[in-house]
Formats: structure tokens, sequence, C-alpha cells
């Protein structure tokens, strides 16, 4: 292990002979145990699994060649925890802790498959032997998450075997500047943090600010509900955005980056600063960089929880020390951003592009996607589907195919009712338009957008008026509140929709909200208030009829609005067996024992403890 | 993105963007604000949160205009955008008016009982807001922040600043308390544009009192009279802050103005009447 003693690589070529090093020295190792994580699977103790396996790994007879590593998210979170087993890339799921010695014994030392751990099709009961013969996996392009789930994120040289930071030493022994802008360009990448501004545009729109020093910023203050993309990056694979932002620090001309982490995400936290202190130790971060005169260092900035901070003069404000508030764009921060001097800032998934962008170039890259939306897009899909978990799809890949192909389709045989993407402040978009492609423009065009990838599906049992009531209390609690029409037009639209949810609505509240959301766009300070409306408008583009339901017959469609519908007993499925009456807190049902049961409507307080204690669903919602 | 074309904008031999608003071309130095040039223009554009001694936080929202991008047009905050290239503005177009009322309206629905709010709106043709009080974490306060940017740029002491946030923002000294840095100057009466701050004189304590921060400071007494003057605070700041080494001065500040110039006319009419001798 001459190299990996970590000595400072002093030029490209070390770099290189160091990675050559390390492959060698796995192909002595051949065999490996991954297990996942990330977030969900770590929910679901696969840090015990991790320690169980090294155990194993440990106790195992000297002869057995083999390592556990932890790795970042595998995305197929609904079947965590994940457990891969290399060679034969065997796709172990919801593996437990009692199966640890079987994985180990069969898999390990005698090379066979253990049939009971592997993904079965919901569909066709066929077993997948790995990853890319489930479904969920073989619509997926991966690039920003390429080396999520191959390589243990605490480790530098893992990174390194796998290529990691040859596009920093490509930029900085053969690109200018410009150079590397162009390909950025060429690439057509753009933000993924939710505007999607053109990368190239704004990385020499800083490079051109007059003013130094210049400041490069990685946004990874994910705030949106449900959402993980960022998350699963920066703990996945924490070097990827360290490299990504080198490259584009090079390119515009700045000797110091922040990243700004929510504190929610002490992982994330932590492995970005293992990696910072890895980088460093290796030369690859700090002076003159792989011996280069380029020298760049990165900081890490803690968040102090509030949404708004993600929108980037609030972020600004915040690692300034300053409150988290907004502030008028009309100079932009390229320009005149951190401490007034020109600052780039991008998101997580972004700077995680970038090195894939150079290494394989922008037209490789620009191959995937639609005319205006170039790549691959992470999303988090979340909601009434089978799979849930962390995707990534090429862009102009339709909706349809998300939801059907590789969330599996909806769960218990609903029906699907509607996709809302963007996060909170993006829209609710319809079966009649699954058809639409990922893409900023066409998302946008539907009323929804991109955001920064959360995905939330939903079927019969959602009610629209109540999901856009939910999204208008999320942005109206997270407002800041610095601006007027932020503030006040959240809180009357909020009004408004907690009274239609109540049964309290009135003709002409739709127009009303309508009003306010077209004052919203026009006249707040800052994205969170311009789109804050999104969730409303969308949902009463296309279930205006849901509204209607609420306001004119005072009935909830979906049946989710307490008050605006009623629980009775089929008398066909009830048995009599006195569970509903015995656990009823007003005294409101009445039956003999054995005989079908009714709910006396006057003292029905629709509490809904009948319906989640009815054995047989013999209560009905009607 | 507009702001690296901005210079392009300019034509040569002439260095001065010019602003054309409601028709009305007016030249302005650069970076001075749509509000700048709807002054100079004539144009009244109604502000709230806007004051010419601070810096522009454009949180009320009111200012709104439409700034003509040709292709396109945007609501825009006057009193914050920067002229840097030739614009081409609409103040009292629809679109434009329609923004302000509805702000208004929102302000009106949350500070119902002020006057000075209401007047203003009047002025802008809003009679009335058909938004119910939703919102009243401060009574009577629209939050528009220029007691805070008073307090902390033009009087140095940041004794006041936002507290909470969202709806349940308010305007307070730290935790709520009476603050221990406010010197009793009234600057953030004085500049409240919807006259929530008012300056209180407690005469049986000597105390001036800001209300609704409760903040107390000790009352300076004409040394004559007996009348209250300004807070011993705000007349020790003035020394260190005008730097008058004059003993005179510092002589004359123990009276109140009133004093002061019935003193003066008295030294006036005695040297006068010496000069007739």
């Amino acid at each position: 292990m001459t190299l990996l003693s970590h000595r400072r690589l002093s030029n490209f070529m070390d770099l290189e002979r160091m990675r050559q090093e390390l492959l060698s020295l796995r192909v002595v190792l051949t065999k490996s145990i991954h297990v996942c994580t990330g977030p969900g699977c770590a929910a679901k103790g696969s840090e015990k699994l991790y320690e169980l396996f090294c155990e194993a790994v440990e106790n195992a007879d000297a002869d057995v060649e083999v390592q556990a590593k932890g790795v970042g998210c595998h995305g197929l979170c609904e079947y965590g925890p994940i457990v891969i087993v290399q060679p034969g890339e065997i796709f172990y799921q919801r593996v437990e802790e009692p199966d640890v010695p079987e994985i180990f014994r069969e898999t390990i030392l005698r090379g066979r498959v253990v049939d009971r751990l592997l993904y079965e099709d919901p569909a066709t009961g066929k077993k997948a032997k790995k990853a890319e013969e489930i479904p969920f996996y073989k619509v997926q392009q991966r690039i920003a998450l390429a080396y999520n789930g191959l390589i243990d994120p605490t480790k530098i040289t893992e990174y390194i075997a796998q290529g990691g930071y040859s596009a920093l030493a490509k930029v900085l022994s053969s690109m200018t500047p410009d150079e590397v802008i162009s390909e950025v360009e060429v690439a057509g990448l753009r933000g993924r943090g939710g505007g999607g501004f053109p990368t190239a545009r704004k990385w020499r729109s800083c490079r051109e600010a007059k003013g130094s020093p210049k400041y490069v910023i990685c946004n990874g203050d994910e705030g949106d509900p449900g959402a993980f993309m960022d998350r699963a990056i920066m703990e996945g694979n924490p070097h990827s955005v360290i490299e990504g932002m080198l490259i584009g620090a090079y390119a515009i001309g700045s000797e110091q980056g922040y990243i700004y982490v929510r504190n929610e995400y002490p992982l994330s936290v932590e492995r970005l600063r293992g990696a910072i202190e890895q980088a460093k130790e290796l030369g690859l971060l700090g002076e003159s960089i792989l011996g280069s005169s380029f020298s760049f260092d990165i900081r890490i900035n803690r968040g102090g929880g509030a949404f708004v901070c993600g929108e980037s003069t609030a972020l600004m404000a915040s690692l300034e020390g300053r409150p988290g508030e907004p502030r008028s764009k009309y100079v932009h921060t390229v320009e005149s951003g951190l401490w007034e001097k020109p600052t780039n800032l991008n998101n997580v998934e972004t700077w995680a592009n970038v090195p894939h962008i150079i290494n394989r170039g922008g037209k490789w890259f620009a191959g995937t996607g639609t005319e205006k939306s170039k790549g691959t897009k992470v999303f988090s899909l979340v909601g009434k589907i089978r799979n849930t978990g962390l995707v990534e799809v090429p862009m102009g890949i339709t909706l349809r195919r998300i939801v059907d192909e590789i969330g599996g389709g909806m769960r218990d045989g609903k029906r699907f009712k509607a996709v809302q993407t963007g996060g909170p402040s993006g829209g609710c978009i319809p079966a009649e338009h699954l058809d639409a492609c990922v893409d900023f423009d066409e998302l946008t065009k539907l009323g929804s957008m991109m955001g920064s990838g959360g995905m939330i599906v939903m079927d019969e049992d959602t009610c629209m008026v109540n999901v856009a009531r939910y999204f208008t209390e999320f942005l109206q609690k997270e407002s800041c509140g610095k601006c007027t029409t932020c503030r006040e037009g959240l809180a009357q639209m909020l009004y408004i929709l907690d009274r239609i949810t109540k049964g309290e609505g009135e003709v002409g509240d739709v127009e009303e909200l309508g009003n306010l959301a077209e004052l919203l766009e026009g006249t707040a300070l800052c994205a969170l208030g311009k789109t804050a409306a999104n969730p409303v408008m969308s949902t009463i583009r296309y279930f205006r009829d849901e509204y209607d339901a609420h306001i004119l017959d005072r009935r909830c469609p979906a049946k989710e609005c307490r008050g605006l519908f009623r629980y009775e007993i089929d008398p066909e499925a009830c048995k009599g067996c006195g569970i509903c009456l015995k656990n009823c807190p007003e005294d409101a049902i009445a039956g003999e024992r054995k005989a079908p049961h009714v709910i006396n409507q006057e003292k029905c307080t629709l509490c809904g403890t009948c319906w989640e204690k009815c054995p047989f669903t013999a209560v009905l919602k009607v | 993105m507009s702001l690296h074309r901005s210079t392009k904008g300019l034509r040569k031999g002439q260095p001065v963007p010019t602003v054309t608003i409601d028709g009305k071309k007016v030249e302005v130095e650069k970076d001075a604000t749509i509000l700048d040039a709807a002054k100079k223009a004539g144009i009244w554009i109604p502000t709230l949160c806007y004051h010419q001694a601070v810096s522009s936080d454009a949180s009320c929202r009111l200012c709104m205009v439409e700034l003509d991008r040709g292709e396109w047009r945007q609501l825009v905050t006057a009193c914050n955008y920067p002229v840097r290239r030739d614009i081409v503005v609409h103040a009292s177009s629809e679109r434009a008016q329609q923004a302000r009322r509805g702000v208004m309206e929102l302000l009106l629905a949350r500070a119902p009982e002020s006057k000075e709010l209401k007047a203003l709106a009047e002025r802008m043709g809003v009679m009335q807001t058909h938004y119910p009080t939703v919102t009243e974490s401060q009574r009577n306060c629209i939050l528009c922040g220029l007691c805070v940017r008073v307090c902390e740029q033009i009087i140095g002491q940041a004794a006041i600043g936002f507290a909470g946030r969202g709806v349940d923002r308010t305007i307070a000294a730290p935790f709520r308390q009476p603050s221990e840095d406010c010197i009793g100057c009234g600057a953030c009466a004085a500049i409240c544009p919807v006259g929530t701050i008012k300056v209180r004189i407690h005469q049986d304590k000597h105390e001036i009192e800001i209300s609704p921060f409760k903040s107390r400071a000790k009352l300076l007494v004409c040394q004559e009279c007996g009348e209250p003057i300004v807070s011993t605070q705000v007349s020790e700041q003035l020394l260190r802050k005008s730097k008058i080494d004059w003993e005179e001065f510092r002589e004359r500040l123990r009276f109140c103005p009133k004093c002061r110039k019935s003193q003066s006319a008295a030294r006036l009419g005695a040297a006068t009447v010496y000069k007739k001798q």
C-alpha cells in the first residue's frame, strides 16, 4: 500500500499512478459486500447489518479475501435494506440481521444465491438476481448517482479508483477556463435546484463580473418535504460534489467555496467534512492543487432549518450570518452575491454532473434528454406507488414511465389521480397529462415545475383541495415574512382553503384564490412567494370539480376532508363483532351482537375510529 | 442577465441612461432607481417602506411598476430597481395599478385602524379592502421595517429588529423586552409611515417611552421651565457625535428650545440696549 498511505499528489501523473495501484489492488479483492447505508436503508437498520458483515469478514478464515463496505443510497428504498454481493452483483432486498450469516455462508463462501432474499416482480412473480433485471433500475440512467452504491463514501481511494478527480486533472492540465465553460455549454447543463438556469451562462457571467475575490457555493439546503436527492449524493458520493466545485471554481476564477448544508443532515455534514479532509491530505484541495497554480478551499456551513434559505440570496444572507431573508435580484448574485462579491451558486446535483461532463464530453451529455433539457434528473419518488425511492432518469422520459415502470404502478390497486412535481411550490399534474415528458419547460407549461426533484404520486383517495391546502400551509409557515404579498397573501389563501376544506366555502372563493395567485406571482419578492400559488392554481386548473364539490355540494369527493362525508356501516359486510361499537368514543354506534350495526349520524363526530378499527372494512365513507 | 447587456444600452456620448416613464423621458444618473426617475418626471408612485434616508428593502411591495422588456413586461419595485441602461417603464398601466391596489388591500386587512394607511389607500383609489383580517402579530404594524433601518443606519443603535417569522413576524427589542440600547430618540416613531410607533411622555417620572416597544429613557428637563426636552442619552450622544467641545453649547442644551429662544432674545435685547446707550 505504498501510494495509499496518503501522500500528497504533486502532479497529474501521481493521481493516475495512484488509480492504477488501487485498481490492481482491487483485482485481489473480487469478493465484496455492499451494504446500503442511505437514509431509507439506514432507517431500517442497515448500519447494524454493515457491522455484522464486518464482523463476519473479520472472523472468516484467513484464505477468504472479502471486504464489507457501507455504500450510498441504491434508490429502491421501498425494498431496503439492500445488500449487493460481488462478484455477480447479486441484489438482496429486505435483508434482516438473521440473514447475515446465511448470505455470508452461502453467497460469499459457497457462491450460491439465497433465493428468498431476491427481488420478486409483484406482477410476474419472476425473481431478479441483479439490479439491472429489476424494472425499477432498467429504465433509469445514472450520471449524478453513477457511483452511489458502488463506492464507500468515506474513502477517497474508492472514488479515485473509479476515475474520480481525473476530470479535475484533465481541466488543470489541458483546459483553459473558457474551454471548461464551453464544454459545460455544449452539454446544455441547466441548474438542478429548480430554476433550470443554464449553468455555463451563470459561470461565464461570474467569470466576467468585476470584483474579487469570487465565491462558489454549493446549495445543499434541500428542504422540500419528502425529497432526498441531494442528501443521497452528499452522503453517497461527496467527492463528486467537491470535484464539480473545483472545476467550476477553476472556470470562474474562485479560490474559496462554501457548501451550505441543512443542519438536519448531520451525516451529509460528516461525509462532506471527511471528504474535504481527505482531499486536502492528497493535495486535491488547498494550495497549488496537483502541483498547479490553482488553489481552492471549501468550507461547510450548516443551515438553521429555514426552507427559504434554499433561495440563493437568503442562503447568502445566512452564510454571512444574517437572518435568512431574500433580497431583490435586480442585481444578480454573479455580480454581487456573498459579501457583495461575484458569487456563483449551484445545486448539489448540478455540481455532481460536472466531472462527468468534463470526462466524457459535453456532446456525450447532450446526447441524453430533450432539445432544451439535457442529461438526467434525479427524483425522489414517493407517494402511493409500489416502488418508492431515489431514481435518476433521462430528461424527456414520460411521467407515465416513471410512475408505471419505475414506480411499479399504484399501490393497493388504486387509481392514479395526480403526480406532484417541483416540491411545495410545484404543481399537480393529472392523468391526462401523464404522457408529458420530464423537461424544464414542459413541466412549467403544465403549471408545475421541475423543481429540485420531488415527485409525489397521489391516488384517488387524495383530495386535491386538501393537497393545495397542505402545501399552502407549508409555504405560509416557511415564508420569512419580509414581503407583504407572501406574508399576507399566503395567509389569505390559506384562510380561504381552510374554509373550503371545512365545508364553509363560498361561491367566488376559487376566483379569489386566482386573484391572490396572480398577485403573488407578480409582486412577491422571491421565488418562494412568486411560485407559492402553483399548488393551488394547478389543482384549480385540473381539478376544479373537486373545488366545486366542496363549495357547492359541501362534499369531499375523495372523502378526505372531515365533515364533508359520512361514515356508514355496510350491513352486508358487517359481522356484528362489536369492535366499532366498543371503540366509538361518542356511543354513536348501536347494534346487537352478530347483527349489522348502525351509526347514529346525529351523534357521530366523524372521528373515523370505527373506520380504522373495523376488521371487515364494513365501515364505509360515503 | 440584463446587467451585462446594460452598458450596451448607453450610446456613445450619452453617459446617462434615460427612463421613459408613462411616456415622459427623463435622464437619471447610472444606478439611480425607477422611483428617482419617477420623481424627476413628476409621477407619483406610492411607497411605504421607502425613505431616502435609509437603504431600500423593497419589502412592502407597494411601489410596483411595469418594466417594458420589449417582448414581455415584468412587475418590478420602483424603489430599488437600478437604472443601468435606457428603459421603458409603465407606472400607470392597468397591471401596475392593479398590483399596487392588491398589495394595498392586503395591507389594509392587516392594519385596518391606521389613519395614515387609509389616507394613502384613498389617494390610490382604494376605498376599502375586501380581505378579512387574518394576521395581526402586532397591532397596526405593516412590518415595513423603516424603524429597524433608521435605528441601525442613522441612529446607530440597532435597538429594535425583526423577531419571529412569516405571519408571526414582529418588530421588537431583543427577547421582546424593553430595550437597553434604546436611547429614546423617537426616530422610529418619526419615520413610521402608518403611525404605529408612538412617543409617550411620562411627566410624573420624567421618562420618555417608545410604544409599543415599552423602552423607556430618562428625560432631560429644562432647567428654567421644567418642561422635558429630550432624553438624557440623546443629548449625550449629540454631544459625543457633534464633537463640539464648547462650554456654552453644553450649557444651552440644558434648556428647552423655548427657553433657549427667550434667553437668546433677552441677550440680544440686552446687547441692543447697550449699543443704544
